[in-house]
């Protein structure tokens, strides 16, 4: 774990990059795609989703960063490979609501967190693909302690897009001790009914 | 009432209602009013000059979602009902901002508390803006009016646990409280304001001048975007809008061109200065789009030794105003104290979090409750408001810089909440901070609200209230729009919503909005009959 001064001059450095990440990105034609139909992280239900936002680089990612979130929330660990494909389809879908310009600075964001020398320089993750819990969580830290308002920014994306999608999600309510809506609220209500032809 | 839905009922009858969805190419209708927007002010706006027989067209950005769509479910519910999918903020992030888009504005999702605006506000306005004609004894009778129109009353039953925090709290440190008045017809007390009342109990827009518009032979259109309006000399001449697709954001590339004698202007207060910066409407004194105001917004989380359920129940039924005007009207900020519901994603939201530190937080969402303060801002020579300004894409933001003085406020709202939490019993209290931790004493939060640092991005701070940027005032050189909400300087357009007050209200806006709106009405609906 690197020192405050270090993190302070890579924090530095990272800034800088943000204006020019995205362009370099963009011109080497990185990952600029939505990732679209994934089949590997397709719902068991047989639902099919396409992502029309995260690209296949950003999913990786989400996919080191979901687990550093909210693992420890989840009370049967076998879980965590469905319940994090299912936040990250949801973390997509929400975003694709996001307002042009909204979506235009998360852009950069998740450039800057998955492009090689930038994402070392900002977060010390070798790769995402490799990241252990323990350092992506680690990473996470530091962005919400550091004195630097933009990475405080970055943390409050991240973990709110994460917590968001995963208690906003019925299959988690009981990981709040959330009950749902009340039950004879439903049973009364016609929104609720299944129709019957 | 709750089993029937009145806007199916409604449509089956023949309102005149259009999904932009469905049209293609061009499309040219022409209108004696087009009014822009069906929240609290345009609602308001179309009923009444409808109900004065003058053939009225409402535009709506939103798509109209009703009963068959409120599922109480927050993610579909913040992605279909509020403004850019809940994601929407100041400029610079560090504000959330909660605003609604769909028929019914704001009032579809807001939390029901029905407020007049508060005398000091409006003597404030008369002195400071020239605005004699809004004072408290002329705007009496547009309060009792619009209470009748939106059924609202103080709530009959008993708070529920999460409000009920407050008002033990005021009890214990001897300040005063009292009884939020809701605009509610047969509430089922559930706790899903914020996501489209399942029951039709809300009396908001939805539910009351958007139908009596559409009763009295209206036009709403829904999904249709207003670009801009095309001026000559001192006059409007069309609305240009454009349509989405049944997904409500993408655009189908179908346009509409709106012809009326008058427009009038209920976008917001982000999305009419947005839609008059578009414009390039004559601005000679540069007032369009500055002094916008929020209710800047911080909030403390406490760990009750009981079950709260801070999900159900009447979302807001105690507040406390011990600190509103206790410095006057102009001196020291002044803020209200009220209490947010806490759903899962909500409350995930509000306090953003990861690891073994969120997991137990949230785990024991059943026994959190939370106190709000509301900053009544705009009333200082420090709290100057924020501006709203377009992007590149043409999409108004607004920047919204905090400072000191509001900062200050910022500090002595987490010591008022903190305080009031721990006396109503709490087990310990976080403050909405990212730097924040839990305390069990109130010695201890004291120290560390003294010691934080009150700054963007680390303070959790949110806006519910969006106000000003086409502010009323008698003298042009200082606002956009003159005490009976018509442009200083185009002949036929007028302005309103929140968008036309001169500070903030002190007070949730709705009732304020729906006051202000009635009256303009019925004075325009005088002049355009005349």
């Amino acid at each position: 774990m690197m020192d405050r001064r270090s993190f302070l001059k890579a924090g530095l450095g990272g800034t800088l990059l943000l204006g020019t990440v995205s362009l370099g990105a963009g011109l080497s034609g990185c990952d600029a795609q939505p990732a679209g139909e994934r089949p590997d992280l397709a719902s068991s239900d047989g639902a099919g989703y396409r992502f029309g936002f995260l690209t296949d680089a950003d999913i990786v990612m989400f996919q080191a960063l979901v687990p550093a979130v909210i693992a420890p929330a989840l009370t049967q660990k076998e879980r965590l490979p469905a319940v994090t494909a299912q936040t990250i389809r949801d973390i997509d879908a929400g975003i694709l609501r996001f307002s042009t310009a909204t979506r235009k600075e998360i852009r950069q964001l998740f450039d800057l967190l998955t492009f090689g020398p930038s994402r070392l320089a900002m977060t010390r993750i070798w790769s995402w693909e490799n990241a252990s819990q323990a350092d992506t969580a680690a990473f996470l830290e530091r962005w919400r302690t550091s004195r630097f308002g933009l990475f405080n920014k970055g943390y409050i994306a991240i973990t709110k897009l994460t917590n968001v999608a995963f208690y906003g999600n019925a299959a988690n309510f009981a990981l709040s001790g959330y009950p749902g809506p009340p039950p004879w609220a439903t049973a009364a209500l016609p929104q609720f009914q299944t129709e019957t032809l | 009432m709750a089993l029937a839905d009145p806007i199916a009922a409604g449509i089956a009858s023949g309102w005149n209602v259009t999904d932009a969805a469905t049209l293609s190419g061009h499309t040219d209708l022409e209108a004696d009013v087009v009014v822009i927007g069906t929240g609290a002010g345009g609602g308001t706006t179309a009923e009444i000059l409808s109900g004065r027989g003058l053939k009225v067209i409402m535009v709506e950005e939103g798509r109209l979602y009703h009963q068959k769509d409120f599922n109480m479910d927050e993610l579909k519910s913040y992605s279909n009902l509020y403004q850019e999918g809940m994601s929407r903020a100041t400029k610079d992030g560090a504000i959330a901002v909660l605003q609604g888009r769909c028929v019914g504005g704001s009032t579809t999702v807001n939390w029901t508390s029905s407020f007049r605006t508060p005398d000091e506000t409006l003597n404030y306005w008369s002195e400071q803006f020239g605005l004699e004609q809004l004072k408290p004894e002329s705007m009496k009778f547009w309060f009792d009016n619009r209470m009748e129109r939106h059924s609202m009353a103080p709530w009959q039953m008993p708070p529920n646990a999460n409000n009920d925090v407050l008002r033990q709290g005021c009890d214990k440190l001897g300040w005063s409280w009292g009884v939020i008045p809701r605009n509610v017809k047969g509430c089922w007390n559930l706790g899903y304001c914020g996501v489209g009342c399942p029951t039709n109990a809300k009396q908001g827009a939805l539910l009351t001048t958007v139908p009596g518009a559409l009763e009295n032979g209206a036009q709403l259109i829904h999904g249709l975007r207003a670009d801009r309006l095309q001026w000559r000399e001192d006059r409007i001449e069309s609305l240009q809008a454009s349509a989405f697709k049944a997904d409500g954001y993408t655009p189908s590339g179908a346009s509409v061109t709106l012809r009326a004698k008058h427009f009038v202007v209920a976008a917001s207060a982000i999305g009419s200065p947005g839609l008059l910066l578009r414009s390039e409407l004559p601005d000679p004194h540069e007032r369009l789009g500055k002094r916008s105001f929020i209710h800047p917004v911080n909030a403390t989380i406490a760990r009750m030794p009981e079950r709260v359920d801070p999900y159900y129940g009447a979302p807001q039924s105690i507040y406390s105003d011990q600190f509103n005007f206790a410095n006057g009207v102009d001196g020291a900020v002044g803020f209200k104290m009220e209490v947010p519901p806490l759903h899962p994603a909500m409350a995930a939201g509000v306090l953003p979090g990861h690891g073994e530190q969120q997991a137990t937080d949230m785990a024991n969402l059943p026994r959190l409750q939370s106190v709000l303060a509301l900053l009544r801002d705009g009333f200082h020579p420090d709290s100057p408001g924020g501006t709203v300004e377009l992007r590149e894409d043409g999409s108004p933001v607004l920047d919204y810089p905090m400072t000191d003085y509001l900062w200050n406020g910022v500090r002595e709202a987490y010591l008022a909440m903190a305080e009031l939490q721990f006396a109503a019993g709490a087990e310990a209290v976080k403050l909405a901070h990212m730097d924040a931790r839990w305390h069990q004493s109130w010695k201890d939060t004291r120290e560390e609200i003294n010691r934080l640092p009150m700054a963007l991005h680390k303070v959790r701070l949110f806006t519910a209230h969006q106000m000003g940027g086409c502010g009323m005032g008698s003298d042009p050189r200082t606002s956009v729009v003159d005490g009976n909400g018509l442009h200083h300087q185009i002949r036929n357009l007028s302005v309103h919503d929140a968008s036309a007050f001169p500070t903030s209200i002190g007070a949730n806006p709705q009732l304020s909005v729906y006051a202000l709106s009635a009256r303009q009405s019925t004075r325009l609906a005088e002049k355009l009959t005349a």
